[in-house]
């Protein structure tokens, strides 16, 4: 905390700074269930893979840049090609949103001192890196997913691809969503219970509403990819017969269930960047969003209506023409919320005094590639349209702009947002806004094109093509726009690693931003705020009184708790002050029964049934050692 | 329990952690339960006859009687969470060992009738046998791993009772009254083509 007004509080403060010690050293970083570290775990560990999906995506592109290219063959392209998605949707985007970003930041704009569960926050961390390497595995051994993100059966079936790629996919994916399923409990637990008192459901920030619909989404999404993903595996492995037509199974059970998770999960993968924004805007515009119940309530219903609209997925599946008129007419619906915060964005940078430092511009990037993106996905809203484009780089190019453009900018907008409140250090602007142009122009560069391909009618998901059919010049505009998107990226990382050791040290408001993390010093403490902080608006910081309020509390030792490892919780709705919870520390559990429950996956993997077994008992007396250690004051 | 712990969780107004832990818990099991069961009669559907390839409907009488006591098994243990609340240890152990005897029983008639399923047609057989067992399998799981948790929570028990322990009793119980309803609809659809 910056300013300690009194010997009192400078006692208590010190209190704090002993109860909640991090454990120094790698011990520390393998035991920590603080949210901080997890939440930077998360960033580095999905920020490599980034690299890993950018490889790949690289490699497809560069197959792609002439006609007939012999760089990867078919089964080398297949295997990149699906990895990049799996990587990207799976190992990247949801965990440095939710993981990274909602980690770090969730705690600290509620108020808290730490996540509702934090052993299991940590255990969702350590289950999320196996998974990776788990499927990573595969590829190494030249065996990674080859069948599509989306692993269509019976491509995906044993019969045509025998090999164990699809099951690195289909176990791999199981053992992800255990962690994404956690991890979703956890931050609607925290933001329902662990708010500070006086932050009612109304003052909580709109960030704190998109990882809200995001969590609850994951909880209903996943259910039914865990379905299809163990139905495809007991097919593969044992002989079952639920996607054998022959045998009575049915191919497109497989479509049904994979989207009704697939189309919830672009909503999982763009609201945080929603919720980055509106974090963003309000700050570099100085001013309160527009239309903040309105926006609120579109983040939520987003989430909602996005369970909805699956079948748009399988317009050319030859579905009945009622099926399909009535999920044109839901996927048409659900531009309503998301264009009631496009025009909140708009509104409130067009009405505010908006300074275009580099998070902003990521926005901005943002904002018009949503705009595109979600053009393009009306227009699959039209049946015809759709069924003719169907399978076409048209469908590349639209979903890139939405889940590249739209929600992977305001993430990198993100990452120079919050640097300064991570590392201390700014960042160096004029290279940040380089970056931002060079990754701006190499995103239309690749995107654009392909949707004019697309339209020429250039198939997607193929190795490579054929001369003369008037796609080469845009091929090798999208190969070179991805190798300008690529630098951009690079000068990204290059700007934040020197900058975290060069870079000019700031206090705990470089911004001036609206929410409570930066009420706190830069990097925060590990017990976060000296004094459970007073919120009587959805602007926190910017309530003055309030701010000086707190520091008065601090010399009165009112709401710091410095007795024990503590934190309050209060209602669900209104905030009010309910019971102080004792929190776990460290502990060496959570990282133990991710290596038991990695076994367990081994060694399906393997068909060693009877080794997976002992594992699993493996990973319930981890958890019955786990919960020997109650908290104190129960 | 101490007069602490009394207070805690006598002022507290609203659900603890645990118990809203276990709730999401719930909802997403229930969606998977939910998906499994759609898948069931997705695959019912495309199909005139069911079950498929002449194999004979399953005899509904004692499914349906012991998942009916499975379900009352649910008074004990919604008796064990009060009673911890009340701080009996003694009752709520009681209750919870009641419930359990109900619930254990359920799984070995359940695990009798799932041998004496496969021994007349096998989950390879075709997807109605694939989807059978694979919805039976996964429900008696979750009743196994009920089980599981009851008995960890009598060993803690064991030692006295703490505010930690009343809402593992109530987020246990809570995992009890999801497991035994959702028994039902899972019954219901495997008896769906002899009823």
């Amino acid at each position: 905390m910056a300013t300690v007004a009194s010997p009192e509080a400078a006692r208590r403060v010190q209190r704090l700074e002993r109860v909640w010690r991090e454990r120094p050293g790698l011990l520390g970083w393998l035991t920590t269930c603080d949210h901080k570290r997890i939440g930077i775990l998360y960033l580095f560990t999905s920020l490599a893979f980034f690299a890993a999906g950018g490889v790949e995506a690289l490699l497809v592109r560069t197959q792609l840049i002439r006609p007939d290219n012999g760089l990867l063959g078919p089964e080398k392209f297949d295997q990149m090609m699906t990895t990049h998605g799996v990587t990207m949707i799976f190992l990247f985007v949801i965990p440095i949103s939710i993981g990274a970003f909602g980690n770090y930041l969730v705690p600290l704009m509620i108020g808290s001192r730490d996540m509702a569960f934090p052993r299991m926050n940590a255990l969702s961390y350590w289950l999320f890196l196996a998974s990776g390497i788990f499927i990573y595995t595969g590829l190494f051994l030249g065996h990674g997913p080859n069948a599509g993100w989306f692993d269509y059966v019976p491509l995906g079936s044993k019969q045509y691809d025998p090999g164990p790629n699809v099951d690195f996919y289909a176990l791999g994916l199981i053992f992800n969503g255990v962690s994404s399923t956690a991890a979703a409990i956890n931050f609607i637990v925290t933001i329902f219970k662990l708010r500070a008192p006086g932050m009612s459901l109304n003052r909580m920030p709109l960030f704190c509403y998109a990882f809200l619909a995001v969590s609850f989404a994951l909880i209903f999404a996943l259910p039914p990819l865990n379905v299809a993903l163990g139905f495809l595996e007991l097919d593969r492995r044992l002989g079952f017969h639920f996607f054998d037509v022959a045998h009575g199974g049915d191919a497109l059970m497989w479509q049904h269930l994979f989207w009704i998770f697939g189309h919830p999960e672009v909503y999982i993968i763009i609201l945080p960047a929603f919720g980055i924004a509106t974090s963003i805007i309000p700050t570099f515009t100085r001013r309160k969003m527009v239309a903040f119940p309105l926006v609120a309530l579109a983040e939520i219903l987003v989430a909602f209506i996005g369970f909805g609209v699956w079948v748009h997925h399988m317009f050319a599946t030859g579905l009945s023409s009622i099926t399909l008129v009535y999920f044109a007419a839901a996927s048409l619906i659900i531009v309503v919320p998301s264009g009631i915060q496009l025009f909140a964005w708009i509104t409130t940078l067009n009405t505010g005094r908006p300074e275009f430092k580099t998070p902003l511009l990521f926005i901005c990037g943002f904002i018009i590639f949503f705009l595109l993106g979600g053009l393009s996905g009306v227009m699959f809203a039209a049946i015809p349209f759709d069924q003719q484009l169907t399978d076409t780089y048209f469908v590349v190019a639209h979903f890139h702009f939405v889940i590249f453009g739209a929600a992977v900018f305001p993430i990198l907008g993100g990452l120079y947002y919050w640097f300064p409140k991570v590392t201390g250090r700014m960042y160096h602007e004029r290279t940040g806004q380089l970056s931002f142009w060079l990754a701006f122009t190499g995103t239309a560069l690749t995107f654009f094109p392909m949707h004019i391909v697309g339209l020429l009618g250039m198939p997607r998901r193929v190795y490579t093509y054929p001369g003369g059919m008037g796609w080469s010049d845009y091929n090798l505009l999208e190969s070179i726009g991805a190798y300008v998107l690529a630098s951009g990226l690079f000068l990204i990382v290059a700007n934040l690693l020197v900058s975290a050791f060069r870079g000019v040290r700031v206090g705990p408001d470089p911004w001036g931003g609206a929410t409570l993390e930066w009420a706190t010093s830069s990097p925060p403490p590990d017990y976060n705020f000296p004094v459970i902080p007073k919120v009587t608006s959805a602007y926190a910081m910017w309530d003055r009184e309030d701010r000086e309020e707190d520091a008065r509390k601090l010399t009165r030792g009112d709401l710091v708790l410095e007795r024990g490892h503590e934190t309050p919780a209060s209602t669900v709705l209104d905030a009010d002050w309910d019971e102080i919870l004792e929190m776990p520390s460290d502990s060496p559990w959570p990282i133990t029964l991710a290596a038991a429950a990695a076994g367990v996956f081994a060694f399906l993997l393997l068909g060693h049934w009877l080794v997976a077994g002992v594992f699993g008992g493996l990973c319930l007396a981890v958890l019955a050692a786990w919960h020997r250690q109650e908290p104190q004051l129960a | 329990m101490t007069d602490t712990t009394r207070t805690a969780a006598a002022s507290r107004r609203s659900l603890p952690n645990g118990v809203w832990g276990i709730a999401l818990f719930i909802a997403t099991e229930a969606t998977l339960f939910g998906s499994l069961i759609a898948s069931y009669f997705y695959l019912r559907f495309k199909h005139a006859g069911w079950p498929l390839g002449g194999i004979e409907p399953p005899k509904p009488a004692l499914p349906l009687a012991i998942t009916g006591a499975l379900v009352l098994a649910i008074v004990p243990m919604f008796l064990a969470s009060a009673a911890a609340r009340r701080g009996s240890v003694g009752a709520t152990a009681r209750f919870v060992i009641a419930a359990l005897v109900v619930q254990a029983g359920y799984l070995v008639v359940q695990i009798v009738l799932f041998a004496d399923d496969l021994s007349k047609f096998k989950p390879t057989t075709n997807a109605y046998g694939s989807v059978y067992f694979t919805l039976l399998g996964v429900d008696h799981f979750h009743v196994l791993i009920g089980i599981l948790l009851s008995l960890w929570l009598l060993s803690r028990l064991a030692t006295g009772l703490t505010n930690y322990r009343v809402v593992a009793t109530r987020v246990i119980s809570w995992y009890w009254y999801f497991a035994s309803t959702v028994a039902v609809a899972v019954t219901l659809t495997q008896l769906s083509s002899s009823l």
